[in-house]
């Protein structure tokens, strides 16, 4: 290939430089004004973020300039910080320096590790885009919350894998106990300590898909390639998808998994019994759960799970250990109940909408970790300072928005762009308000009817598709948490809420509620682009809102080859 | 002591050089180029040549063996 010093120009500029916008072309230079931008960062309408973006990649001409103190906050303290805290971690975690070893190895053999995870400061990037001083800080602790969590789980996976231990079981095989994304590790907190419980995909396809948008594209295909049907959730395909490409680490001797969150994706359980080939137990999460009936019987099934644990691992229900562990995750519930507090309540909230919704959604479906514990304390003491100093956080709020039903996985950062663009903040979400159960650890009673409350609670269990009532709670939330807007989710492929979409089409009408669908396919980008997405909204807040946008190089850009 | 000082001079150099890369790196996104340009079309390239277990020829017969009644009985 022949190179000259034209291409070769062209590509820098392609790369690494910002054109200026035309009507600053010709503006004579202002020192003083130079020197505050360079201090403080460039006022929220003349940032143009739109303009730094390479082409469709997603990638930067340069990282934003934040300010000097933000910027080199960003660069130390999230950057920095990060990258070094990985290595840490992936040494902390797969038991001291031979971890790296695995994990170079989890690399090389995982699709969904050595093309996904290694672009993780990218998906920090994206979400905290244009975020300034305490909202910046608070967010990305929330995220190293999640990289820290995620290195465990997957360091754990490797250590044990057989598939990359030449067939044999590596450390901890038996002691580790698989289960599905959605079963709560709530349910293993009798057996902490003496069983490891990791989630099997939650880590290979849910939190890959945020990171990295490409990988998962693979496992749905692959799921359609052995004559699976496409139409049913996409995430449910993804998720035997991993088993059909033999992309899953096979690091636990017994299986704990579950109808998630609808009578479609039973199926996956099936299929993951029949590619597992091992000890599996389908702990069910009940559909219409207000039956008092139901409660006795789903309880019971509790029991039988802490059975079947008991007979496969020769381990014992361990009832101190149970209490330790709920009375510790009550922590991180009284926490979020403060959180949701200062969102509902005041504009000193400050955690962005993705930040918000993926850390709680992953703490709350994970369960109790120290991880956790340290992050909170971070926030805390931010929030403190927010609250105390009467500092707001998304000082160009034009609309608080509540955003209802399952979120498009490939697109969770969607909340930063409305703001950055159109002021649109969204407070809280669908996703945040799942698990909200205290348990009660008392007698063994009450710890048990709070651990199945704490199920039917699950992730698009209660809201998505438990039943009329529960879904139509929006419009409560959106009371308390002082909304005037709904962002609502139309996933494609979702049968329960696709049956529901004309009741929510009248209920905004007859209360006059501003609210804009936004359709997608869960993680799979194909079928509404994210581009899509932004205009949908875009179109919106310009025929109906009749707003112009805060930043208007954010209006149209294209992202499609973006992470 | 002049030795330990003019040590300490030259290690503080020495990180004062590599902060300063590291800066350049990180404000013109060199680590996201290098990720998207060179490191993921490598790794999409290695995955998808690799060899893998065709995991549809598993039997699925351990079914009825392994679930005593005791697990799936609800009373």
């Amino acid at each position: 290939m022949k190179l000259n010093m034209k291409d070769i120009k062209a590509k820098y500029r392609e790369l690494f430089v910002v054109e200026k916008a035309p009507e600053d072309k010709n503006k004579p230079k202002d020192i003083k004004k130079m020197a505050r931008d360079f201090w403080y960062g460039k006022p929220h309408e003349e940032r143009r973020l739109g303009d730094l973006y390479v082409g469709d990649t997603g990638l930067y001409k340069h990282r934003e300039w934040r300010g000097l103190p933000d910027t080199m906050y960003y660069f130390n303290m999230v950057w920095l910080y990060n990258y070094a805290h990985m290595v840490t971690d992936i040494i902390k975690y797969g038991d001291g320096p031979m971890g790296l070893i695995d994990f170079a190895k989890g690399t090389m053999r995982y699709r969904w590790m050595g093309q996904t995870y290694l672009t993780v400061m990218h998906w920090f990037d994206r979400g905290m885009e244009g975020m300034r001083g305490e909202a910046m800080k608070a967010s990305a602790w929330h995220y190293r919350g999640m990289v820290s969590e995620t290195i465990r789980q997957f360091q754990e996976m490797f250590i044990a894998d057989k598939k990359m231990h030449g067939g044999k079981e590596g450390k901890h095989y038996d002691k580790n106990i698989a289960h599905n994304e959605t079963v709560g590790g709530s349910f293993f907190y009798p057996f902490r300590g003496q069983l490891e419980d990791i989630p099997l995909e939650m880590i290979p396809y849910f939190v890959s898909v945020h990171v990295n948008s490409h990988t998962v594209l693979n496992y749905i295909d692959a799921a359609q390639s052995i004559g699976l049907p496409s139409d049913p959730c996409p995430m449910c395909q993804a998720e035997y998808g991993l088993f059909v490409h033999d992309d899953y680490p096979d690091f636990a001797p017994a299986m704990v998994t579950t109808n998630e969150a609808c009578d479609g994706s039973v199926a996956t359980s099936v299929l993951q019994d029949w590619f597992l080939d091992r000890p599996l137990y389908a702990l069910p999460q009940p559909m219409r759960y207000d039956d008092p009936l139901v409660q006795k019987n789903h309880q019971k099934e509790i029991e039988q799970c802490w059975k079947f644990i008991e007979d496969q691992y020769g381990v014992k229900f361990d009832w101190d250990t149970y209490v330790k562990t709920a009375q510790s995750f009550n922590k991180l519930t009284e926490f979020e109940w403060e959180k949701w507090d200062v969102a509902a309540n005041t504009p000193y909230y400050p955690i962005s909408g993705v930040a918000q919704a993926l850390y709680r959604i992953y703490y709350s479906q994970d369960g109790d970790r120290p991880i956790w514990h340290e992050m909170d304390e971070h926030v805390r003491k931010i929030m403190n300072k927010t609250v105390k100093n009467k500092i707001e956080t998304f000082p160009k709020t034009r609309h608080r928005a509540i955003a209802w039903s399952c979120a498009p996985l490939y697109y969770s950062h969607w909340c930063t762009w409305a703001y950055n663009c159109w002021g649109i903040n969204c407070v809280i979400n669908m996703d945040s308000l799942m698990f909200d159960q205290y348990l009660r650890t008392d007698t063994y009673e009450n710890a048990l009817e709070d651990l199945s409350w704490m199920n039917e609670k699950a992730p698009m269990r209660a809201m998505a598709v438990g039943g009329q009532e529960h879904i139509l709670s929006l419009f409560d939330y959106m009371e308390r948490f002082n909304c005037d807007m709904v962002i609502m989710y139309d996933q494609l492929q979702c049968k329960g809420m696709q049956g529901i979409h004309g009741v929510f089409e009248d209920e905004f009408r007859k209360r006059n509620i501003h609210a804009i669908w936004v359709p997608h396919a869960l993680p799979d980008k194909r079928t509404v682009s994210r581009k899509e997405i932004r205009k949908i909204i875009s179109d919106y807040m310009t025929t109906v809102m009749h707003e112009e946008p805060l930043d208007p190089t954010l209006v149209e850009f294209d992202d499609d080859k973006s992470w | 002591m002049k030795g330990f000082l003019r040590f300490l001079k030259k290690l503080f150099g020495i990180c004062a050089v590599i902060y300063g890369i590291l800066f350049v790196v990180f404000y013109w996104d060199l680590d996201g180029k290098f990720m998207y340009y060179i490191w993921e079309p490598f790794m999409v390239k290695r995955f998808d040549n690799m060899k893998r277990e065709d995991n549809t020829k598993i039997p699925y017969m351990k079914k009825d063996i392994l679930e005593p009644r005791e697990y799936t009985e609800i009373y």
